[in-house]
């Protein structure tokens, strides 16, 4: 470990690493996501103990204790919630809320929206397979209309799958990107980008599941560099409408105020005990 | 600025390429782990330790060609492809893969290095960082060489290698 020159140490991404080993099948794209998020941490010179990952249910939710950084792995689709009010009662801390599809825009769907809008200043991280990986292969919020391969949606999901950034962009979020698990220094920069972004900061990482959706490993060759960073919504929505899916980069970077509730004039519980009279 | 135009630039990325080869031969090695792998697991371990070793060797050289190295951001560095060359494939993995599996994984790590080098060897900006790459393209060939060499001894893949009775890829 080296110090920098105000004497503070300098931490590399190793640092940011627990000692426990990652349970995810060997070729799981969220091993990149782990390694680019030490590493934007490590960039940032975020020290672990200034920095809490929160997640919820599902493989990717893992995350947390796979990290040396405070973690709350909760309950499933509450990981914004959780990391809401963190955010709010801690605002010295870098919050960072993680989690996969099924997690972030099934069961926890509706939190998504509301923090878009709110624009709490912490990062979101979904981790996307388009797939229920940890209960073996369900189709997700995310999945393709067409796939056939699990024997609950033998004949396809016959739904439309969701397109979260585009519903990132309608409900508000502020800052809006899609970047893919295999670029992991990538990622690692959009991490940091997104961390650094005064507001709610939404990222989409594309990371393919091998053993329920091993046809996601040519995902190498379809994903590309598409977005460019707007702060017109017209042009992001333009943006999304010629998306094939596997663009990648910051779409839209918009600063706005953030929800920071005022609380300089809370009073005290004194205060308020003075308000009631005791009955005996 | 790029590796093959500036010496410390240069050493920077031959210390982290193989800090970070290291690093995916120890992820490799604890996935094999979690997979009671423990035959690929002790090799990709004596994998990681090669290329601290190789890492320790590049910080004592950029230590005497150039007295410090440039404190560069992980995207900062300038890669041919998404990733250090030498950093093994992760989506390669598969929990029952074999030692030859490893191997091949490790020797295309090291084809990648040794492209790296041979690139700035041939195409640096100055002579100093032209004879070290090409210094370090022949290291990274005897490395490919001895893994060929490993290979060449280790048994082809048996019948029935990736048969397992009880699949975790039954979806439901």
């Amino acid at each position: 470990m080296n110090e920098n020159s105000s004497g503070l140490a300098i931490l590399g991404h190793k640092d940011y690493r627990s000692e426990y080993k990652p349970v995810w099948c060997a070729g799981c794209g969220d091993f990149g996501v782990l390694n680019a998020l030490a590493k934007a941490l490590a960039a940032l010179e975020i020290p672990p103990h200034e920095a809490a990952i929160i997640a919820g249910i599902g493989c990717s939710s893992r995350i947390p204790a796979y990290t040396s950084a405070y973690g709350f792995h909760g309950v499933h689709g509450r990981a914004l919630p959780v990391a809401t009010g963190l955010a709010l009662s801690r605002p010295d801390l870098t919050v960072i809320a993680t989690g996969g599809d099924g997690d972030g825009f099934s069961i926890g769907g509706n939190h998504f929206m509301h923090a878009c809008r709110r624009n709490v200043d912490l990062t979101y991280l979904v981790m996307d397979n388009a797939v229920y990986g940890m209960t073996k292969g369900q189709a997700s919020p995310t999945t393709e209309t067409d796939w056939t391969a699990s024997k609950l949606s033998p004949q396809g999901t016959h739904q439309m799958p969701l397109h979260p950034l585009e519903i990132a962009l309608a409900t508000g979020a502020p800052f809006i990107a899609r970047a893919f698990s295999n670029s992991p220094n990538e990622l690692a920069r959009m991490i940091a980008e997104a961390i650094e972004f005064p507001g709610f900061a939404f990222l989409q990482v594309l990371s393919p599941c091998i053993t329920y959706r091993p046809e996601q490993l040519g995902y190498k060759k379809r994903v590309h560099a598409g977005f460019e960073p707007t702060a017109d919504r017209t042009e992001a929505f333009a943006a999304l409408a010629a998306d094939d899916g596997f663009s990648t980069g910051i779409l839209y970077r918009a600063p706005r105020p953030c929800f920071a509730p005022d609380h300089s004039g809370a009073r005290t519980l004194e205060a308020i005990a003075a308000d009631f009279e005791v009955v005996p | 600025m790029k590796p093959g135009e500036d010496l410390a630039c240069f050493l920077a990325h031959a210390v982290v390429l193989e800090d970070e080869a290291a690093s995916r031969y120890d992820e490799l090695a604890d996935a094999m782990s979690v997979h009671r792998n423990r035959e690929v697991e002790v090799l990709f371990r004596q994998m990681a330790g090669y290329s601290r070793m190789h890492r320790d060797e590049a910080i004592e050289r950029a230590r005497a060609h150039a007295g410090g190295l440039p404190k560069l951001k992980p995207w900062e560095f300038s890669w041919p492809a998404s990733e250090s060359p030498e950093s093994g494939e992760m989506s390669r993995a598969h929990y029952l893969m074999t030692t030859r599996h490893a191997l091949e994984l490790a020797l295309a790590a090291e084809l990648g290095a040794l492209a790296f080098y041979q690139h700035i060897a041939d195409h640096g900006a100055d002579r100093i960082i032209r004879a070290l790459a090409a210094e370090f393209s022949a290291e990274e060939a005897e490395h490919a060489e001895a893994i060929r060499r490993w290979l060449a001894t280790t048994p082809e893949l048996p019948e029935g290698w990736d048969q397992d009775l009880d699949p975790p890829v039954e979806i439901e």
